[in-house]
């Protein structure tokens, strides 16, 4: 199941997938904008880019994960507790000393999912599900209830524009594609998508799968308590279980973004794009008219919309049928 | 206990692929976790006693199974799915999607309970259907198959009812939930009949020897001619005919509905499966195991609230029993491998 070189090349670029999403968020853009006048007024784009980014971000941690062929449910965990830990310490600590203390949990829970995944060798799935319901336990500890506020550096530094030129949330997604661009091209972002491929043939060929899939982990890690760090901007106070609706909206926006849940195909720019689809189909809608439920039901369709052209567009990249069983296949091997 | 899981690794690699006469010679390596789980289950039920020594022994131990019927039924389907080498996500709405019908549909009255009943589990089977046809036939992966139609049949719940059940549950179904006889609670009786059954589909029919068939060697079993297709769409149906069927228990047990009702559910149905000793990649599992899990965590919630402990205390002990858990099964796997 190796990766023909021009393919890959053009998967780090720009998957065919990710394109598809792209062109879908014109669209969806194209019509909000066509019902809403300030669509396209600095305060309706930061006002877009506001509601993007949180999950633009987890997204894109999460990502890494997935390319390495693993899965990770302890995100909404982390979000929660980086944004109770800004809640209660942002007004002591200051915009930076928040920050460094949200990034350092982040990366210690991710280094712990790694540890437990790629050293350890347990199931990611389950394993992330344990370090998820930790998470949340602690968050609860730190503040029982939906509560505290946090500084304003932080809630109104972060949520509006520079100088009114540009929003600071477009700053943070331009900065997001920016560092992907690089690792992309790294070492380590290749061995991602190598040990996603086959992990075998990775380790056979001298890739070191444990290190990558511990610093993804790590990365996504880092990633979710970013992501928190601005859910408190945004929503200027602490909530425990604020977070608990992200998990689907991540994996939701991965699919449309075209990376494969299998591992190995896909990229951060298109889970970015996704999570911006989902944000902008909500506000197409509303501004259309349409009832809110609707707005669910779109959601779940344009995920195995995005799939199925995933599906197809695995299938003209690469000839031959690869799908669940011989990722089971797989497995099996690896267990043996 | 190194030695025992030697010698019943031993066992079953003495076991020939074929399943044998005797079927627990196939059987025994999965059971230990089981059991073991089953007797912490056991003796966390008595620790609660011991913690509040003023209370009526056998009113806690009922009160404790009563609570876990929900998930005892709900995880069977889950341990299907994860047997398969898939997962279902959408078991959390399909429950609250239960719940919301029978209480709609009854609207209180008992009269309209026999058609409530099968139309809300033929409506709650129809969405598993559609997750096995999905995964089965669209090669779309179960994780984004699930997560798809369980949030879009959340949609379409939400559109018909805005979250929230204005009717009271028949109350008949709530009289099954309260009611006791010979001094036993009705739902103990329920969850021992289905465990019973549960176990007999799983290890001993045909076709649920052919589920774990399929999911160790999907090679083997193409070639073998077992119906695949068929039978990823049965186990999905069925996941999602025990959601529903969890939801009107739920609906009888709150007495009242809301959509959301079962989300909560989800992520402790994958913990009771994992905890059970169920492998996630598939094709190794005990129903006894995942059932052993559900009653581990209903009991471990009830000693936290006797405890009185916070629920962030709760949650942290949840997830480190979950780590755990999969710590000592890669134990037992590896004493598996020499």
């Amino acid at each position: 199941m190796s990766v023909p070189a021009p393919d890959r090349f053009r998967q780090l670029i720009l998957p065919s997938g990710a394109a598809i999403a792209l062109l879908l968020y014109l669209a969806m853009y194209g019509i909000y904008a066509s019902r809403t006048p300030s669509a396209f007024s600095l305060f309706g784009i930061t006002n877009l880019l506001d509601n993007t980014v949180v999950l633009a971000i987890a997204a894109a941690g999460l990502t890494l994960v997935i390319l390495t062929g693993e899965l990770d449910l302890s995100g909404i965990g982390v979000i929660s507790i980086a944004n109770v830990v800004v809640a209660t310490t942002s007004n002591g600590l200051g915009w930076f000393g928040a920050l460094a203390v949200v990034l350092a949990i982040g990366l210690a829970i991710g280094l712990l999912n790694g540890w437990l995944v790629a050293v350890l060798g347990l199931q990611s799935l389950a394993a992330t599900i344990g370090t998820m319901f930790a998470c949340e336990g602690v968050a609860l500890l730190i503040l029982s209830a939906p509560g505290g506020e946090v500084a304003d550096a932080i809630a109104n530094g972060l949520t509006g524009d520079f100088a009114g030129v540009f929003p600071v949330a477009g700053v943070i997604i331009a900065g997001l594609f920016g560092v992907w661009a690089l690792l992309a091209r790294t070492r380590i972002g290749i061995a991602m998508y190598a040990v996603g491929a086959d992990e075998h043939a990775a380790r056979l060929s001298g890739l070191n799968v444990r290190r990558t899939k511990l610093i993804a982990f790590a990365f996504a890690g880092l990633a979710y308590a970013f992501a928190g760090y601005m859910l408190s901007a945004e929503t200027g106070t602490g909530d425990p279980r604020g977070s608990d609706a992200f998990l689907l909206f991540m994996y939701a926006s991965i699919a449309i973004g075209g990376t494969s849940l299998m591992g190995g195909r896909g990229g951060v720019f298109g889970s970015v794009v996704g999570a911006g689809i989902l944000t902008v189909m909500q506000k197409m809608l509303f501004a259309l008219g349409v009832a809110e439920f609707y707005t669910n039901i779109f959601n779940g369709i344009i995920m195995l919309v995005a799939i199925f052209i995933g599906n197809l567009a695995a299938i003209m990249a690469r000839t031959g049928s690869a799908g669940t069983h011989s990722r089971l296949a797989k497995q099996q091997q690896d267990a043996i | 206990m190194a030695e025992r899981n030697s010698v019943a690794a031993a066992e079953a690699t003495a076991s020939p692929e074929v399943p044998p006469a005797r079927p627990w010679a196939n059987v025994n390596p999965d059971l230990l976790p089981g059991l073991i789980v089953l007797v912490c289950a056991v003796l966390l039920m008595f620790a609660t006693k011991a913690l509040s020594p003023g209370s009526d022994l056998g009113q806690q131990l009922s009160a404790i199974l009563v609570s876990s019927i929900f998930l005892v039924v709900a995880s069977f389907g889950q341990g299907l799915a994860i047997l398969l080498g898939g997962i279902d996500l959408s078991i959390g709405v399909v429950i609250g999607l239960g719940a919301m019908m029978i209480s709609v549909l009854t609207n209180g009255s008992n009269q309209a309970l026999p058609w409530a009943v099968s139309a809300t589990l033929l409506s709650c089977t129809v969405i598993g259907l559609i997750n096995g046809i999905g995964i089965a036939f669209g090669n779309v992966p179960p994780f984004i198959m699930t997560l798809a139609s369980g949030i879009t049949f959340f949609g379409v719940g939400l559109g018909f009812t805005s979250g929230m059940a204005q009717a009271p549950v028949a109350p008949m179904l709530q009289a099954l939930m309260s009611s006791q006889w010979l001094g036993i609670p009705i739902p103990i009786y329920l969850i021992f009949a289905f465990l019973v059954l549960a176990s007999l589909f799983q290890n001993g029919t045909v076709e649920g020897r052919k589920l774990y068939a399929i999911a160790s060697s999907p090679g083997a079993a193409r070639v073998l001619g077992l119906p695949i297709a068929g039978l990823t769409i049965a186990a999905y149906g069925i996941s999602a005919l025990c959601a529903g069927i969890a939801g009107l228990l739920l609906a009888g047990y709150s007495s009242a509905a809301t959509l959301d009702m079962g989300n909560p559910l989800l992520l402790p149905t994958i913990a009771a499966v994992v905890i059970g000793g169920t492998r996630v990649t598939g094709g190794r599992g005990l129903y006894l195991g995942t059932f052993a899990g559900a009653l581990f965590l209903s009991a471990l919630e009830t000693i936290i609230t006797v405890l009185s402990l916070s629920q962030g205390l709760r949650d942290i002990i949840e997830g480190a029993i979950i780590v755990i858990a999969l710590l000592l099964q890669r134990e037992r796997r590896a004493a598996f491998r020499h």
